[in-house]
């Protein structure tokens, strides 16, 4: 085959353009960390890669709504234990009152206690957490306690996980229901008038009463595990899907640096080939 | 045998081994010219002396009259321009292709931290945060602001994709003038040549010149040449008139019956036919002449029109129409879904939503003006008065994994719709890449063997150089020696005894 100068020069200047390519991808790979950067260097790891973001996002979203599960669990939680003590010295009261030898005036302090007692107990019902009465159901807008008592006892549901929702308050009207009040207001009414029998009555419906928020509580309780379960598996969620992701399109950078340093040597190798095919010709060597 | 026979021969060698110098010049001048094909003077013996006559003088042999010119022959094989053109218009083809679905990746920009999937997503997180949230007006700001990305985005795409297309249909009128202005040119150096050959020439400069611009349009159309003589007159080594013909992609005729873009047979008036627009706004239909093209081939040209799209072109196909047309449906069954859900639901004052995402005058997306002004207006509760419900905002968020099906297609959701677009535009893109760089490939080898046989070669050219030059050195000496005979004959015969 007959090879001319210009041939030779145009093949050297594709080579060398080819090369330069080679050595704009691995570039560009090493710069972005990424295999593609273009759904035509590889559609099934670009569609891919879309959904594994997604998923990524996803997992990532509901560890986030999972804090704010938290946020609602742990708040009830402490407003229960709180209205737990305050119903048990309401008991002890109670007891104390029952006694035969305490007379009008002493009944009357512990009464003024008791008052305090239901105030405080109206306080923990009202507790607001980030601008949301808790104890409300959904209507987290509305006060529960003032002159009404709460009547609102629908869930307020958080999604933690695709399609699976958890309920993250508690039912107020059994907490601090217009019963549970009632119960309270019957045990001060009692005391003001110094009925003995009524207040021994009075023991029975408080014990009613702590009952009922601690079953409120272990309801909660076991809320709560179950969340623990959730963002358990979301924290694996999240390790598998970043994995995945970096599989599907992370490149490995032992791997392409090596084929860019092989790819430079070729590199150099050719120019100075080229170099040498390039420079002398006939003319060189006439005189 | 004449006194001066070895004078005229000597002569004769000078001129010719002067005329091939000049060539070889010729050549080297035009080492870099693009299309040239080197030149040969083709050296021919000159008759004996004496020819078979009955009143030759009777000589022990025939002598030798030296050497002529006898024609300057470009160097060039047509078979292997055949094989270029074909190679040509494949490449052309898949070239323009790669180059259009280049720049729609470039757009759409997947996968990416910015893409309308990352938008989608942001938004998709928004509503959650809402929907755990829904008293918040911060969270519901956010909503409004990304819901309105989304929107921008989708505008952004739609708009970014016409302004393509349109490029394209410009792009498609600039090939037409491109095709036309060769083929006018095609047409005159055919007439040139015309002129030249019968007079016994080659015209090999004008050869080349149509060489070139053949390949040219080979590139944007596929072509057949055939070749048909000038004149009888003409030398039997001319390269002719060229007739081009418009072929399909196997190179056969077109199925109506054969169509010339450049005829000089032609005996209608005109040698050659142009290229036009049909409709000015349809794209795929292309005129040559008065008649429409049926079954435009292989090429730049048909690439356009393949990556504009046109009315009844591939469903299937990615071109520029189709998915502008995903887009907007995609954006339309988006935004209808999304604004059911949201009349399904109450806003933060228990009344009833309103359409989320509205269209404005120039017909693109937004967020309606009221929920922009008042955020509170996004029906995140399912239920009227019920501050702290969340569930429909949650309702909103899954719209975009919830099955919508419909134009979208069997159990397909808005997220895994755009998936298959950016799916298909990869692998579409990824084969024009491939047949782009698969045909460079097989044209560069046939250049590279055409190169092999029609590149001037500098050594080849200072060999024949010295060649010739010491060919003519050789004859003018042989002149000496001839003129050192007669000078003996003329001034020192016959002066004996002087």
């Amino acid at each position: 085959m007959r090879v001319t100068q210009s041939m030779l020069s145009n093949n050297m200047l594709r080579n060398l353009s080819n090369s330069y390519n080679n050595m704009g991808t691995y570039m560009d790979q090493l710069t972005t960390g990424k295999k593609i950067n273009r759904p035509s260097d590889d559609p099934v790891i670009a569609v891919k890669g879309m959904d594994y973001r997604s998923q990524l996002k996803e997992v990532e979203q509901y560890q986030r709504n999972t804090n704010e599960v938290h946020n609602w669990m742990d708040n009830s939680d402490d407003a229960l234990d709180q209205a737990t003590k305050a119903l048990q010295r309401l008991r002890e009261l109670a007891v104390q009152a029952s006694n035969d030898t305490y007379d009008t005036g002493e009944r009357h302090n512990i009464m003024e206690e008791v008052e305090q007692l239901k105030t405080h107990l109206i306080d923990i019902g009202n507790t607001k957490v980030n601008g949301k009465y808790i104890f409300n159901g959904t209507k987290t807008d509305v006060k529960p306690i003032g002159d009404d008592y709460p009547t609102d006892t629908t869930d307020v549901h958080i999604e933690v996980s695709n399609g699976i929702k958890i309920k993250v308050n508690v039912n107020a009207d059994e907490v601090f229901g217009a019963e549970a009040f009632g119960n309270v207001d019957s045990f001060i009414t009692a005391l003001e008038s110094g009925d003995q029998g009524e207040i021994e009555k009075s023991i029975a419906l408080l014990d009613e009463n702590i009952n009922n928020v601690l079953n409120a509580r272990a309801d909660l309780g076991a809320r709560m595990n179950r969340l623990e379960l959730i963002e358990h598996r979301l924290g694996s969620q999240e390790i598998s899907a970043t994995e995945m992701m970096s599989n599907n399109e992370d490149i490995d950078y032992e791997e392409v640096i090596t084929q860019l340093i092989t790819q430079e040597s070729v590199h150099r190798a050719a120019l100075s080939a080229g170099s040498r095919i390039i420079q002398p010709t006939l003319l060189d060597f006439l005189r | 045998m004449s006194t001066f026979h070895g004078l005229e021969m000597a002569k004769r060698a000078l001129f010719t081994q002067q005329s091939a110098l000049y060539t070889t010049g010729h050549n080297i001048s035009n080492a870099n010219t693009e299309g040239y094909s080197r030149q040969r003077v083709n050296f021919e013996t000159l008759p004996a002396y004496p020819n078979g006559a009955r009143n030759r003088p009777q000589i022990p042999g025939q002598l030798g009259q030296g050497v002529q010119a006898g024609s300057v022959e470009r160097i060039r094989d047509s078979f292997l321009d055949l094989q270029y053109r074909a190679e040509n218009s494949k490449s052309g083809y898949w070239e323009t292709m790669s180059n259009s679905l280049y720049r729609m990746e470039s757009l759409l920009n997947e996968p990416s931290e910015s893409g309308l999937s990352n938008t989608m997503d942001k938004f998709w997180q928004s509503l959650q945060d809402l929907s755990v949230n829904p008293e918040n007006t911060g969270a519901r700001s956010v909503v409004v602001q990304r819901g309105q990305a989304v929107a921008d985005t989708f505008n952004y795409l739609t708009s970014n994709l016409e302004n393509m297309q349109s490029d394209l249909r410009k792009q498609v009128d600039v090939t037409i003038k491109d095709a036309n202005s060769i083929i006018r040119q095609i047409d005159q150096i055919n007439n040139q040549i015309k002129e030249t050959e019968p007079h016994g020439y080659l015209a090999n400069d004008l050869y080349d010149d149509r060489d070139r611009l053949i390949d040219e349009l080979s590139g944007i159309v596929n072509i057949k040449v055939h070749r048909k003589e000038s004149a009888e007159s003409s030398p039997d080594n001319a390269a002719g008139l060229t007739q081009i013909e418009l072929v399909d992609d196997s190179g056969k005729s077109l199925p109506n019956g054969p169509v010339y873009l450049v005829d000089p047979t032609s005996d209608t008036g005109s040698t050659f036919q142009q290229f036009s627009l049909a409709e000015a706004d349809e794209v795929n239909e292309i005129k040559l002449g008065n008649d429409l093209v049926q079954g435009l081939p292989t090429g730049s040209l048909k690439s356009l029109i393949d990556a504009h799209g046109y009315d009844g072109s591939d469903p299937n196909a990615v071109s520029y129409k189709n998915v502008l047309e995903d887009i907007q449906t995609l954006a339309t069954e988006f935004t209808t879904a999304f604004n059911d859900v949201q009349k399904g639901g109450y806003d933060l004052n228990g009344v009833a939503g309103t359409d989320f995402f509205v269209k404005d005058a120039d017909g693109n997306i937004i967020v309606a003006q009221e929920i922009m002004d008042d955020p509170a207006l996004v029906a995140a509760s399912a239920v009227a008065n019920e501050t702290g419900n969340g569930q429909n905002a949650s309702k909103l968020a899954n719209v975009f994994n919830d099955k919508i099906g419909g134009p979208l297609g069997v159990d397909a959701s808005v997220k895994s719709f755009y998936e298959g677009v950016i799916g298909s535009l990869g692998v579409a893109a990824q084969e024009a890449n491939r047949m782009s760089a698969n045909t460079a490939a097989l044209k560069s080898q046939v250049q590279e063997q055409r190169m092999s046989v029609s590149s001037v070669s500098l050594d080849e050219k200072m060999t024949n150089m010295i060649k010739f030059q010491h060919a003519y050195n050789a004859a003018a000496r042989n002149m000496t020696a001839m003129d050192e005979i007669l000078d003996r004959i003329i001034n020192n015969l016959g002066i004996v005894g002087r």
